[in-house]
């Protein structure tokens, strides 16, 4: 008797029950908090890029659940009983550089330690829960010809989407400089397609999910 | 009564392992992420195109539950689409890794199950998840008026309980399946050599060399053989005969049952969890819950055809091996310990996402 067929056999029926016992555990999470971005970004008197500032709108189910056991009913939740939550918060995003990823000449650059003050959080009359930070970079630098600015969550807990309205503001920004939104989609042009290769090939990690659905800032200076 | 004692110690041992292990560093980063929704459930963070699909899909019923939320106030009509959007949620969303229907269908890969009775475990997870997200709202909110982190911290408890049971259950099924498959292995071998010792044959001139070369090649496919083979269900096939007394002893544990399903349906789902209290704030927690519990359903359903295809794939690989007793007996001992190493994965896969996600 041969032993092998069967077992050769067996072999494609053993994968695919595996496979099929796995793919739960392999398929991603979807997002569960949805954040509209609006960003400023600063420059330093002598044209350098030296604040990022964000000011985050949540969506109105993640801005239910924050608000809970707040605020008294029918009142809104100030920044002063939201100052424990926006402290965790600001915690959590420092060990993780704020979702924020500023590359100007193709380096990351590094933002310094946030300091109580520089971030809060509120509901808004409309009931949606803001989050604002300021973020300092450690070593102002210089624009160059263009930089970028990208907001995600790489796992896509949190989906990051610029505000369609306001995205971005230039704050003191040197004579010239604007900004425009790259949105996930397929850039058009070739210029933009360039743009985009020798900005994002750094930004690219692996097959991050929140990076790629990510919208991207790309501020160009003259 | 003494071995039942002994059993349930072990069990305990291996609770107690489970826990130990749940209170990695992996689980404490669990605090440490913005924003969180307590569940302890996370980013995988890969995509792809089915999975890419999934998200929207989850994400823009996300935002059809939220409208027909709001549009419950200016009519009834609207609890219908809240139902529906909801089942279609739980549909899709028993493809991510907050669930436990992995651990269902290898659980009933591992353990001898019925299709009948893994649906069934199925149901009861889902319905247990669904359950807990209420309780745990409902009670957070109306009783003690608790604060996001508070409930956060409260999931996360449950979570660290789900995770932990179902590394225990695993590694249960591991120490039995492992005891099995070496009985099989033991049975195998004492097969072969009573077929090559059999005095009937030992006169006919062409015996010894068949005898020699079957035993050889055994010999060399045995090891492969065990390592290989799959799922089975020995008792699907008709013809087999239980030669493994630890098969026989198994049968159907109300008590594994009711441990998989609390296990795997213990831990709420952030989803869920939102919805409740955003339908909690806008005064319809019962439209909330009437919302959770589609979503249950529709995880069961998901879960309910996983637990089909494992079943379905365990006969398809058991017809397969086909064979004399002792090899199928074998095939399907090693295919039970590796779907019992599975569950021990899923449970540490669990408390990954649980760590590195929210």
């Amino acid at each position: 008797m041969n032993f092998a067929t069967p077992v050769r056999r067996l072999v494609p029926a053993l994968l695919f029950a595996t496979t099929l016992a796995f793919v739960p555990v392999v398929a991603a999470a979807h997002p569960h908090v949805w954040v509209t971005v609006r960003s400023k970004i600063g420059f330093s008197p002598d044209g350098k890029v030296a604040s990022v500032t964000h000011d985050w709108v949540f969506d109105e189910m993640y801005s239910s659940f924050a608000t809970q056991g707040l605020a008294k009913p029918g009142e809104l939740a100030t920044r002063d009983l939201f100052a424990p939550l926006a402290r965790q918060n600001a915690g959590g995003l420092a060990e993780i550089g704020y979702f924020t990823t500023l590359k100007i000449g193709g380096k990351t650059a590094e933002f310094g330690p946030v300091q109580d003050g520089d971030y809060w959080m509120e509901e808004r009359p409309d009931h949606h829960v803001a989050f604002h930070v300021d973020l300092h970079l450690k070593t102002p630098t210089a624009p160059g010809q263009y930089f970028s600015l990208l907001v995600a969550d790489p796992e896509y807990f949190i989906d990051y989407e610029y505000d369609d309205n306001d995205p971005i503001t230039l704050v003191s920004a040197p004579p010239g400089c604007s900004a425009s939104i790259a949105r996930p989609k397929p850039l058009e042009g070739q210029d933009k397609a360039k743009l985009t290769e020798s900005f994002f090939s750094g930004l690219a990690i692996g097959a991050n999910f929140g990076f790629k659905m990510a919208s991207r800032v790309i501020v160009a200076c003259p | 009564m003494i071995r039942f004692d002994a059993k349930r110690r072990a069990a305990a041992a291996l609770f107690a392992a489970g826990l130990a292990l749940a209170a990695s560093p992996a689980f404490a980063q669990l605090k440490q992420r913005p924003f969180m929704v307590g569940g302890g459930e996370g980013g995988g963070g890969e995509g792809g195109g089915i999975t890419g699909w999934l998200i929207e899909m989850q994400s823009q019923l996300t935002r059809l539950i939220a409208a027909d939320v709001h549009a419950l106030h200016s009519g009834p009509a609207a609890i219908w689409g809240l139902i529906g959007f909801g089942f279609a949620y739980g549909v899709f969303h028993a493809a991510g890794p907050g669930h436990g229907k992995a651990v269902i269908a290898s659980y009933m890969m591992a353990s001898d199950r019925a299709l009948k009775r893994g649906i069934v475990l199925a149901f009861l997870a889902a319905a247990l998840q669904g359950a807990v997200a209420v309780a745990l709202v409902g009670v957070a909110v109306l009783i003690f008026n608790a604060t996001a982190p508070q409930m956060n911290a409260a999931a996360n408890w449950l979570a660290l309980a789900s995770c932990s049971g179902v590394i225990a259950i695993g590694l249960w099924l591991t120490v039995t399946k492992g005891r099995a498959l070496l009985v099989a292995l033991r049975a195998r071998f004492a097969h072969r050599a009573a077929l090559a010792a059999t005095p009937v044959f030992t006169d006919a001139p062409w015996r010894p060399a068949a005898g020699s070369g079957a035993a050889v090649a055994f010999r060399a496919g045995s090891p492969d053989g065990a390592a290989v083979s799959t799922v089975d269900d020995p008792a699907a096939c008709g013809h087999l005969h239980a030669l493994d007394p630890t098969a026989l002893e198994a049968g159907f544990s109300w008590r594994g049952a009711v441990a998989t399903v609390l296990a795997a349906g213990s831990r709420p789902c952030s989803g869920a969890i939102l919805v409740l209290v955003f339908a909690l704030a806008q005064g319809l927690f019962a439209a909330g819950i009437a919302a959770v519990a589609a979503m249950s359903f529709g995880v069961a359903l998901t879960t309910g055809a996983l637990a089909f295809a494992a079943v379905f794939a365990k006969r398809l690989a058991m017809r397969m091996a086909g064979g004399d007793d002792s090899r199928v007996a074998l095939a399907a001992r090693g295919v039970e310990f590796l779907a019992a190493l599975l569950v021990v994965a899923f449970g540490l896969a669990l408390l990954l996402v649980a760590g590195s996600g929210a």
